[in-house]
């Protein structure tokens, strides 16, 4: 069965340092309660709101990347609705209509497909930039059992800007990759930092053939996006063929449930009395946006062709632009003379492995190994003075361990040959419990092989090949 | 001679008028009057003042430089003060004391102003005699069965019968000149941008602006010189160096008198003769042809802006709040028991004005209307000072104009255009009848305020009134 998928994605640009309207700190996750508000955020009667211009400058951007139709000037419209967490009980916001004019009027959203190794687009209807409300919380976490909803205004007036994309992706997996690469090319911009807790959520819009639109809110991670297109489309298409019809309607993604359900009926369009906010004079873009674009800014597709240009593999490269640190460092150590495919490889195979396995944070550049020293490692093996192996086995995790130490004492080579010989005729029992079949003696020959040549480089697989062979000739 | 600011200000300098005895016989008088005028909401502490004046002694021995040291300032209640409630007039902002000072507060407190208390008003500005306060009317002191005017009523009875020297109003469509006008005070509605809104509890943020009221234009000029400026904490304030030249020519559209009541008319067409003798030009021949939308244009954005701005007041951020089973009903019962019916009125309008099906024939219509109207002052401001009535009707008789609504509306006619075209207008005391005050409203471009002091204070050396205090 035939279906739509159209996307808003709420991104907070948590980057920007500056609320949208004052100078409270775009990040809030680290303070008490209501302790990173003002008058301005906390909407206090004659308190105004003035434009900040990193949040500006970082949404042009944004728009510029995605080839944006940029307007000569940006509108901002008060839209009313009474909620707690909303202090002024109405948000400032974009909307192209009743005198609004937002900051990307038409723009393509050019994504990478991993799965497939190729470039696909989705046409972008808008983005606007808006204020991010407060939050109500509830004692226990429980709406039913908590006495008080308490206010947290530490996140009002947080700059979002909101992505709205028409509905035309074509699978769930696909809504999944843009979202993803939408949020890859913010961060890359400086704009947001995607793995925050509540840095973006998603409204899906679903419809398949026959029936109505269908809104689904609430969703927060992009692997929950697609689960809940899935999940959507397979209750629609199912009421459809048996002969039910879908209504146009609000639902809500259980994240834990994995399902989705009824939050309200949507028969018309609620009336937000939308109207230009009288604080704020409209905004010329052009001197914000050339200022903008004076600070050099690369997309991860600047990134993906400046890599693969090297002989990088798509794979790989897109490997190392997912972690943005090791796209750069690539970059760096290469322009001083590191070997491309052996720095490529160390840094989106080998190290990033490592670290994940020692729980280190990845997305932390200072935990990563610095150009220099990935020049002296790609050279080691570049000039033949260890295989890569003896790097991967031997050098890099010592390097994990001692961190960026460029006086990294070098292993000594050992000749594994008397080794080997050595430990088979000391194991005479696992050489034959090997001999008669079990691969498990296997490994424990090599274990004890890399213990007898502890603290020199050898490189296990070649070991375990040499091991083998010599057996097998028996 | 009777005291000016400008004379005081002279002797607390020479250190010939000792501030203590100043300010404690402005309290006394407070004390005597106020209960039967009601001109203020709230007034400070003795304590609070004697701290304040010694803040303002210990800055002048320091050799600090100050525009208005000891000079007494009464300030509008919708006004925000860190150190006073700042109410709007409104049930609904009870014992709210803000954690902030508005811009004009701290430039005044900078300068060495003496901020006495807050001055009465009509509930968030809504309306034009301070009749519609949710703490009592204000009365007038020159005839206390008659109103002072509004919205700011309670700054220009202030000044009206003594109590201070210096006062702060605000004006959306004539809030501070109407009350002038009816009291034999003086105010001064300034270019749209050229004195920062922030912290002025908002209307209708298009259209107002903070504006100083005095007794006498030279008064007048200290206190504008203290509170005009750029301020980077309100986006729709102006950064501007613009000199407005002293030569003028006078014009007087017809409509802007001819329909004001015979007393009026007459009052202000023998005064612009005296002008006139003075050796300015007059035109008579002036024509405003739009004045007529004037009304229905201001009124819809004034409400529109209104319903938003009011939107907040909903229990959860001030000190009233009703209680209620839901957030819903909650902020419901606080509005319905909070908001005077004025205020609700309004809202509701603003609220029809910007629904869907009713935002083209109400708000954007408005928003056509005014660029129209605006277009036509601007053009009539470049050439020449636009003089008219302030008020069609000499100082109303309580509880008379508040039963009609579009009778009580009807009385901005000649004030909403130059905010509906965020010009400067100043209005002065022409004239009395029957012992009831009357004003006159001048009129001039963007940025042209110093070019209205001048002929104001030309035009009060011809009348002589100036420095008027009601019971004097």
């Amino acid at each position: 069965m035939k279906y739509k998928i159209g996307l808003e994605i709420h991104t907070q640009l948590s980057e920007a340092g500056t609320k949208l309207f004052c100078d409270c700190d775009s990040n809030y996750r680290k303070y008490e309660p209501n302790t990173n508000v003002c008058p301005v955020c906390l909407g206090l009667p004659g308190a105004l709101p003035v434009p900040r211009r990193n949040p500006l400058k970082l949404a042009l951007l944004v728009s510029k990347s995605f080839n944006c139709e940029i307007p000569e000037f940006m509108v901002f419209t008060r839209k009313h609705y009474f909620y707690p967490d909303l202090p002024k009980n109405y948000q400032i916001t974009q909307y192209e209509k009743a005198g609004g004019i937002p900051v990307c009027l038409k723009g393509i959203l050019k994504y990478f497909d991993s799965d497939h190794l190729t470039w696909k687009s989705v046409t972008l209807r808008r983005m606007n930039i808006e204020e991010d409300p407060g939050k109500t919380e509830y004692s226990g976490g429980n709406i039913l059992l908590s006495e008080y909803a308490y206010l947290d205004y530490n996140r009002s007036g947080v700059p979002l800007l909101e992505v709205v994309t028409e509905p035309e992706i074509p699978t769930p997996r696909d809504a999944r990759k843009a979202v993803e690469y939408l949020l890859l090319t913010m961060e890359y911009i400086g704009a947001i930092n995607p793995r925050l807790e509540g840095s973006f959520r998603v409204d899906a819009n679903v419809s398949v053939e026959g029936g109505e639109r269908v809104e689904v809110k609430n969703i927060g991670s992009t692997l929950d996006l697609e689960k809940a297109l899935k999940y959507e489309i397979f209750r629609q298409s199912k009421i459809v063929e048996e002969g039910g019809k879908i209504k146009r309607e609000t639902r809500h993604w259980d994240s834990i449930r994995g399902v989705t359900k009824p939050l309200r009926s949507k028969e018309t369009e609620e009336e937000y009395l939308y109207f230009p906010d009288p604080d704020i004079p409209s905004i010329k873009t052009e001197p914000l946006l050339k200022e903008a674009l004076s600070s050099n800014f690369m997309t991860p597709e600047n990134f993906m062709n400046r890599i693969t240009m090297y002989g990088v593999s798509q794979r790989i490269a897109w490997s190392l632009i997912t972690v943005k640190p090791a796209a750069e460092l690539f970059l760096e150590s290469v322009r001083i003379g590191s070997d491309p495919k052996i720095t490529a490889r160390i840094l989106a195979i080998d190290y990033k492995g490592l670290l994940k396995k020692s729980g280190k944070n990845i997305y932390e550049k200072s935990n990563w190994p610095n150009k220099q020293i990935l020049k002296l490692l790609s050279t080691l093996v570049s000039n033949k003075l260890y295989t890569y192996d003896e790097l991967k086995y031997n050098i890099l995790p010592k390097l994990l361990e001692n961190g960026n130490d460029m006086n990294l004492v070098l292993p000594e080579k050992v000749e594994p040959t008397n080794l080997i010989i050595s430990v088979i005729n000391e194991e005479k029992k696992a050489v034959e419990d090997f001999i008669s079949g079990k691969r498990e003696a296997l490994d424990y020959l090599v274990g004890k092989v890399l213990k007898k040549a502890k603290g020199k480089a050898i490189d296990p697989k070649t070991i375990r090949k040499m091991i083998e062979i010599t057996l097998t000739k028996h | 001679m009777k005291e000016t600011a400008v004379s005081i200000l002279e002797n607390i300098r020479k250190g010939s008028l000792e501030m203590e005895d100043y300010v404690f016989k402005k309290l006394e008088l407070i004390r005597k009057k106020d209960n039967i005028i009601n001109a203020y909401i709230s007034i400070d502490s003795e304590d609070f003042i004697l701290d304040r004046i010694n803040e303002i002694k210990r800055n002048i021995a320091s050799g600090k430089k100050m525009k208005i040291p000891g000079l007494v300032v009464s300030i509008k209640d919708n006004i925000s003060t860190n150190f006073l409630p700042t109410t709007a007039g409104s049930k609904i902002l009870e014992n709210y004391i803000p954690p902030y000072n508005a811009t004009v507060v701290e430039k005044i407190l900078e300068e060495g102003g003496i901020i006495i208390g807050k001055t009465n008003l009509d509930e968030f500005a809504m309306g034009s005699t301070t009749e519609f306060s949710a703490y009592g009317l204000t009365r007038n002191p020159w005839d206390i069965t008659r109103v002072p005017g509004g919205s700011s009523g309670g700054s220009a009875a202030s000044l009206a019968y003594g109590s201070c020297d210096l006062s702060l109003g605000s004006d959306t469509g004539g809030s501070i000149r109407l009350p002038a006008s009816y009291t034999a005070t003086v105010g001064l509605k300034p270019t749209y941008g050229t004195v920062s809104r922030y912290g002025l509890i908002p209307y209708a943020n298009s259209l107002e602006q903070i504006s100083p009221m005095a007794r006498s234009v030279k008064d007048l000029a200290l206190i504008w010189d203290v509170i005009k400026g750029y301020d980077e904490k309100d986006a729709t304030s102006v950064n501007n160096n613009y000199k407005s030249d002293n030569k003028f020519k006078i014009c007087i559209p017809k409509e802007f008198i001819e329909e004001s009541e015979p007393p009026i008319k007459s009052t202000i067409y023998k005064l612009l003769e005296k002008i006139e003798n003075e050796g300015v030009a007059i035109e008579y021949e002036g024509k405003f042809e739009n004045l007529k939308y004037a009304l229905p244009t201001y009124y819809t954005i004034a409400f529109a802006e209104a319903a938003s701005n009011l939107a907040r007041y909903d229990g959860k951020l001030y000190p009233i709040s009703s209680e209620g089973l839901s957030y819903k009903e909650m902020s419901e019962n606080t509005r319905r028991y909070y908001f005077g019916f004025e205020v609700k009125k309004r809202i509701l309008m603003g609220v029809l004005a910007l629904s869907e099906g009713f935002i083209n024939d109400y708000y954007i219509a408005a928003t056509k209307g005014r660029r129209i109207i605006r277009d036509e002052i601007l053009n009539m401001t470049k050439n020449c000072i636009v003089a008219s009535s302030v008020s069609p009707i000499l100082p109303p008789k309580i509880g008379e104009r508040i039963k009609d609504p579009l009778k009580l509306y009807a009385m901005d006619i000649y004030t909403v255009v130059a905010n509906l075209a965020g010009v400067p207008a100043l209005a002065m005391p022409a004239g009395f009848y029957n012992n009831l005050p009357i004003g006159i409203q001048f009129m001039a471009g963007p940025f042209e305020e110093e070019k209205l002091i001048s002929l104001g204070s030309l035009v009060e050396e011809i009348t002589g009134l100036y420095n008027l205090i009601a019971g004097d």
